[in-house]
């Protein structure tokens, strides 16, 4: 806060804008908003001027009716240091920094391995679709308290929830979807409900996410995947097609180059 | 994650667009993957790719990244990125990666029909498929669908609404160029997942057409109207 002089840079990089400047020109950031993604942070470079040679620049400049228009990716002070975090704060950069490593996966980001290693770990089988349903995406964020909505609502379905996913470790009842107590206050980026299912069940799991949508205050991205067959069609789409939904000409494809590969005969 | 699963854009933006990426299982190709992981980012890099990064380092169009030391550092739990732009130069990475057949998991975000035909094109049929089924919610929060295409190209969600804006603005005032107001777009993301060359374009077509005319995002569809 003493080095801050309220250039304003900080508030465009903020992903959920989260940064304001207060009564004394400084700029705050409003901690409840905040999901600790650290692009500020990370973008922004330290010009390394003091505070009070910036604001004698700019009287001086103001006196003769001048302005300075900085690059957009400067803090000229370097005023932003990102917290030491605890939990369940900790929570926030686990699923919105892309850089920090989740401790249940191993993996940085929220994310995990879908469909990106297939090819060898045959996690998606013939006859089975996994379903990606990331709440917040994109650009808006959520809480926890909207991620354990969806995933009360999708529960009775019985989907078998993919356990290297760092929301699969905050669920603390399965058959319910009720997620750990002291998480839901906390706000990430986006969080992703992971999980797969028999092919036939994407129409029924499709119109759960239908009803959920209208329930919460943010937004959904919605995936679809499965193992293509030997010719290369891919079988979800029939049935994504069945339960009237548009599918993307746009998407990944694991192009199965990963040795050793999965064979469906394997246990 | 999904960070290269929903990007936006018209079919004809999105014909030059095209994502490759590397991946390891723990326990089956990751232990011991860190030079077949190089090796992939020195096979993209002779391609000559808009972007490239991977998430533990950051991307080429960052402060103080040299793409030297980027490729040596990789590790072997990351996902090394590099970015395209037409489909005959990532055929030939494609077809350059069988060759040297690494092991690792190989993946393309990109357009499905054309990603697929570059496989058949270079003898391989694809593995597994993932769709995007669009956005749903409250879709009203969301910004105008010129917005969305540039934030949706990095799908860590690092490229604010709000310096979109602020670049789209730059760009109309003349005060940047549209390619540096791409570069500085790509220079939030930190995967390397971001197409700047693609942004450069969206930023060209709207200094010819106009800026920011399109109704608020609504439609939650991927592929928008021409």
């Amino acid at each position: 806060m003493t080095k801050c002089v309220g250039c304003g840079n900080c508030h465009i990089i903020c992903t959920m804008g989260a940064i304001s400047l207060d009564a004394d020109g400084k700029s705050v950031v409003n901690q409840d908003e905040c999901v600790e993604c650290s692009t500020c942070w990370r973008v922004l470079r330290d010009e390394g001027y003091r505070a009070w040679y910036v604001r004698a620049i700019r009287k001086a400049l103001s006196f003769f009716k001048l302005g300075y228009l900085a690059d957009a990716d400067l803090c000229p002070t370097g005023a932003l240091t990102p917290p030491e975090l605890t939990w369940p704060r900790i929570l926030r950069a686990q699923f919105s920094n892309p850089t920090v490593v989740h401790p249940g996966t191993g993996v940085p980001g929220r994310g995990t391995d879908e469909i990106k290693s297939n090819d060898v770990t045959g996690r998606l089988r013939r006859g089975e679709a996994g379903i990606v349903v990331e709440i917040g995406r994109p650009g808006i964020g959520a809480f926890f308290r909207d991620v354990e909505k969806v995933a009360m609502a999708l529960a009775p379905l019985a989907p078998l929830f993919e356990p290297e996913n760092p929301v699969t470790h905050l669920i603390s009842d399965f058959k319910t979807g009720r997620m750990k107590e002291d998480v839901l206050d906390e706000k990430i980026l986006s969080a992703i409900i992971e999980f797969k299912t028999g092919m036939e069940k994407i129409p029924a799991f499709l119109g759960v996410l239908e009803k959920v949508q209208h329930e919460i205050d943010t937004v959904i991205s919605v995936g679809v995947a499965s193992r293509c067959l030997p010719d290369g069609t891919i079988p979800h789409e029939e049935w994504v097609k069945k339960a009237g939904y548009a599918l993307s000409p746009n998407g990944k494809t694991n192009i199965g180059l990963g040795r050793p590969l999965f064979r469906e005969d394997e246990p | 994650m999904t960070n290269t699963l929903h990007r936006q854009g018209t079919i004809e933006s999105l014909k030059h667009d095209y994502v490759i990426f590397a991946h390891t299982a723990k326990g089956i190709n990751r232990e011991g993957a860190a030079p077949k992981i190089r090796e992939f980012m020195k096979i993209c890099l002779k391609y000559n790719p808009v972007n490239m990064g991977d998430v533990k380092q950051g991307s080429m169009h960052q402060d103080d990244i040299a793409i030297e030391s980027l490729i040596a550092n990789l590790g072997e739990g990351t996902v090394a990125a590099a970015v395209f732009t037409d489909l005959d130069t990532l055929e030939k990475v494609v077809q350059e990666l069988i060759r040297a057949d690494l092991g690792i998991c190989i993946n393309i975000t990109g357009l499905l029909d054309e990603v697929k035909e570059c496989c058949r094109r270079a003898g391989i049929t694809r593995n597994s498929a993932e769709h995007s089924l669009g956005i749903w919610g409250a879709k009203d929060r969301l910004p105008e669908r010129e917005v969305m295409e540039f934030n949706t190209m990095c799908g860590h969600g690092m490229v604010s609404f709000n310096l979109i804006r602020k670049m789209i603005e730059q760009v109309r005032m003349r005060r940047m160029t549209p390619k540096r107001a791409a570069l500085m777009m790509a220079k939030c993301c930190e995967c390397g997942a971001f197409n700047p060359a693609r942004a450069e374009a969206l930023l060209e077509r709207m200094r010819e057409r106009g800026f920011l005319h399109s109704a608020a995002f609504s439609h939650g569809l991927a592929t928008l109207p021409e």
